[in-house]
């Protein structure tokens, strides 16, 4: 807001003055946080602002796999038939936990994978889909109702999960009360929708879902990681906009920045689209499955945000455009959180994304002496540090692996200051408490030490193996 | 491209396991790897990654060592011929500089080779580029009248005792070049130090010469008495500040011009692959400790507590031993803090040695291999004070 409304503007009254002071607090209670380490990927292939109506799939599919920790216990059989919203399995850890169908038809197929892991379960759509009904929630409600009836819908409604606990990112035990929920409106991880896009005439969805969370527990922060074109129609509800590279706006790196005492790190953490979900649970009663997503990436045939919903085969968004090539990389996902799919795959719970990468698995000559003005790189050692523009990346290695040489480079990318080349040593050597100090578990997983490191080591990885070892020692 | 492609494509069968060079595998895959960046993929998040790998880390340093490298042919050559009354023109200097450098540079990168290729096919993990920058740094560092054999034991200490044994490239504590350079140093000193190793005379027949002994400056300065200034003594000997600027006078190969060391460094902190931190701390680490000993300098001192800080940049092997070895990553500390603290302390030492030790000609080698046994220790203590700021999360 313009400074100079803190002196008043001379043609308004004094009411009006006081007004635009009130309003401008209000704004200033809206915390900048600055990420001076990270880095934004100048990658090529970004989706355009256009949002299409994706047409209606004639199969969707859950993938129990790809939901993190849960370990689940079907609840269903082939050729059974279920409503939206129908029950399809539960976790064994915390029975209340359901997730339930995206889609009205039969169970077509449910495929297993090695020792018998449930990769997806398929269901081929009715014509006419029908919804399981759930109880529902007016504005009222909503101020009346009792914590723990408030828990039980959202564990009833199959949205529990969407929430997501820090450190280690499992669903939050539904018995605790945490001391903050985050919720993240967008990611710097090419490539997500813009918050703009999917909030679009949803604003009032969005206030429903803060009110929600603000039952659950005191704190509510909501962030976005680059505020322009937002901060005006969030009006107030925004309490912190971060500014700076990649990954800013993680729910775990505001986090690392805003905490003063050790209680504070188990906070929830949601996403605006999967908060969203949410209100739209509570507010209609039924089970959501509304998705914006972006289609994206160099290989892909049309580049653009997409309204569709939960589970849609991968394929069937890329329209007429398909193209079963070889060459090409199906991510479910953000470049770097997301999975590897094929193009008859579906898109799971959490995506919001999907890219399609060349996958670069050519050999190339005398590749380590070249210029460079087209590869891209987070050091100075190519020309393209001179050159400006997005660049096409592809899914090689551009090397080989290689033991660590100490550069450095991953603590320069590191937003939660941890040391990853110190604490990848401390991990190998097997010196748990060790790393626990380093921050090992402030990591967010933005795999920005995986892509600089010159020896190709998957550093990410490591520190995410060691913090589920450790997740599982005191579980 | 096709047809080298198609040559190791052939060729790969008698590598691989069961195949009669199996043991050879390592070789055979520096060799490919060389040609082709391998075709490998990412498998899970991360999806893309850097265009950067260790090839083009380490490749970065032989190309500012190539400067170092050129000129020193031409001054090993230039001094041999000026002290053998021979012709001075470009063709014939450097062609004697060839002839010196040569022999030495390849010895040094057989020896290393075979050492390297032995423990990567013993181990059977692939061979890791840090040896072709230890190949080279390492005969650069020697005087030209080296005899091959020294350059072989030397190399071979350098890569077997400095860094194989610690289990290769990213995993030595010592900078494999110096340590290779400081075995050579302590085990024959008559070749390494002294004034005749510095310029290789040819005896010519009509006018049989004794051979020329050629001091450098750091050795003639060793001889100046208390209340002498070095300054003055070294002009006497021809040695001007710009000349050993420039480098044209007997010495290592590669390490007499500071002026291309400094270029070299300044290099190697554009591309990213030296630290900053090193370079300017080691060059403040001279001038300060210098300056601060200028303040002790009386009547009584030796003549090198009044030298000017200046020189102590462009004498001797300092500005060598500052940009091409204490900016090796591996056997320097990690955290951005420590580097200061490491290029500090080995300027510091580096005149220490050079001052209050008279028996040591060169002090950068040792302060460089001293400080290398600190880096763990001063990162241990630099980690100790970052984390205590962090709000523990178990």
């Amino acid at each position: 807001m313009d400074p100079i409304l803190r002196h008043g503007i001379s043609g308004l009254s004094d009411k009006e003055n006081r007004r635009c002071l009130r309003e401008q607090l209000f704004y200033e209670q809206m915390k900048s946080i600055r990420i001076k380490k990270g880095y934004d990927l100048p990658i090529a292939g970004a989706p355009t602002v256009d949002l299409a109506q994706a047409k209606r799939p004639d199969r969707v599919a859950s993938l129990p796999k790809r939901i993190p920790f849960v370990k689940p216990r079907l609840l269903v059989k082939e050729g059974a038939s279920v409503n939206i919203g129908s029950v399809l399995f539960e976790d064994k850890r915390n029975p209340d936990v359901k997730f339930l169908s995206p889609g009205g038809g039969t169970i077509e197929k449910i495929h297993f994978g090695k020792r018998r892991v449930i990769e997806q379960i398929v269901i081929d759509l009715h014509d006419e889909e029908k919804w399981e009904g759930l109880a529902d929630f007016s504005d009222d409600d909503l101020e009346r109702v009792q914590r723990q009836d408030l828990v039980n819908t959202l564990l009833k409604g199959g949205c529990w999960a969407l929430f997501r606990a820090l450190p280690f990112n499992d669903y939050p035990d539904p018995g605790t009360i945490p001391p903050s929920i985050i919720v993240t409106l967008d990611s710097r991880e090419p490539f997500h929708p813009r918050p703009d896009i999917y909030l679009d005439k949803r604003m009032d969805l969005l206030q429903f879902g803060i009110q929600v969370l603000k039952k659950l527990t005191h704190t509510v922060h909501l962030t976005v990681s680059d505020g322009q074109a937002l901060t005006g129609s969030l009006n107030g509800l925004l309490t912190h906009v971060m500014t700076g590279p990649y990954p800013a706006g993680e729910a775990g790196v505001l986090l690392y920045h805003i905490k003063r005492q050790p209680d504070e790190n188990r906070a929830w953490t949601i996403s605006g689209q999967n908060l969203l979900l949410l209100a739209d649970l509570l507010k209609n009663g039924r089970y959501p499955i509304d998705r914006t997503i972006v289609v994206a990436g160099m290989h892909a045939p049309i580049r653009q945000h997409l309204r569709t919903r939960m589970g849609v085969p991968l394929g069937h968004l890329l329209g007429d455009g398909v193209r079963k090539s070889g060459g090409s990389r199906f991510v479910n996902g953000g470049i770097f959180s997301g999975y590897r799919s094929q193009q008859d795959d579906y898109l799971g719970f959490f995506e919001t994304a999907l890219l399609i990468l060349a996958e670069g698995d050519e050999k190339e000559m005398f590749g380590f002496a070249r210029p460079g003005f087209q590869k891209p790189s987070h050091s100075r050692a190519f020309l393209s540090a001179l050159n400006p523009s997005p660049l096409s990346m592809d899914c090689g290695m551009h090397g080989e692996l290689r033991a660590c040489i100490n550069c450095g480079y991953c603590a320069d990318v590191c937003a939660v200051d941890i040391l990853p080349q110190f604490t990848l040593k401390s991990i190998l050597a097997g010196e748990v408490e060790e790393a626990l100090a380093h921050g090992l578990l402030d990591c967010v997983s933005c795999g920005l030490c995986t892509y600089v490191c010159p020896s190709k080591i998957d550093i990410c990885a490591h520190l995410k193996m060691a913090r589920e070892d450790y997740y599982k020692e005191i579980a | 491209m096709k047809f080298i492609q198609k040559l190791f494509d052939n060729s790969r069968r008698h590598f691989e396991e069961g195949g009669r060079f199996s043991f050879l595998f390592p070789f055979f895959d520096a060799t490919e790897t060389f040609f082709f960046i391998p075709g490998h993929v990412t498998q899970e998040d991360a999806h893309v990654r850097d265009s950067l790998d260790v090839k083009r880390y380490m490749s970065f340093v032989l190309v500012a060592l190539l400067p170092p490298l050129v000129f020193g042919i031409y001054n090993a050559g230039y001094q041999s011929n000026l002290f053998s009354g021979r012709q001075l023109d470009v063709i014939s200097v450097f062609l004697r500089g060839l002839g010196l450098v040569l022999p030495i540079v390849l010895v040094s990168y057989a020896v290393g080779f075979f050492w390297e290729t032995t423990f990567a096919s013993i181990r059977k993990h692939p061979i890791s580029e840090g040896f072709l920058v230890t190949g080279l740094l390492f005969p650069l560092t020697l005087p030209p009248t080296t005899p091959l054999w020294q350059v072989a034991v030397g190399i071979s200490f350098g890569v077997v005792i400095g860094k194989e044994i610690f289990g290769g490239t990213g995993r030595n504590i010592l900078n494999p070049a110096l340590t290779g350079r400081a075995f050579l140093f302590f085990a024959y000193p008559g070749s390494m130090s002294g004034d005749p190793v510095w310029v290789a005379v040819r005896q010519i027949k009509e006018t049989a010469v004794d051979a020329v002994s050629m001091a450098t400056p750091l050795a003639l300065s060793k001889l100046a008495a208390p209340g002498d200034a070095i300054e003055a003594l070294l002009s006497q000997s021809n040695y001007s500040f710009m000349k050993m600027l420039l480098g044209m006078y007997p010495g290592s190969i590669g390490a007499t011009s500071a002026l291309l060391c400094l270029i070299g460094a300044v290099f190697l902190i554009l591309v990213g692959v030296a630290s900053y931190r090193i370079v300017v701390g080691g060059v403040a680490g001279i001038l300060v400790t210098a300056l601060f000993l200028n303040l002790l300098a009386g009547e009584s001192t030796s003549a090198w507590f009044s030298l000017n800080p200046m020189y102590h940049l462009v004498m001797g092997g300092s500005a060598f031993g500052i940009a091409y070895m204490a900016t090796d990553p591996v056997s320097a500390p990690g955290m951005q803090a420590s580097r200061w603290i490491y290029g500090f302390a080995i300027g510091a030492l580096t005149i220490l040695i050079r001052v209050f030790n008279p028996a040591f000609p060169e002090g950068v080698m040792l302060a460089i291999l001293f400080m290398n046994l600190f880096s763990a220790l001063i990162d241990y203590f630099v980690i100790r004070v970052r984390l205590k700021k962090r709000i523990l999360n178990v």
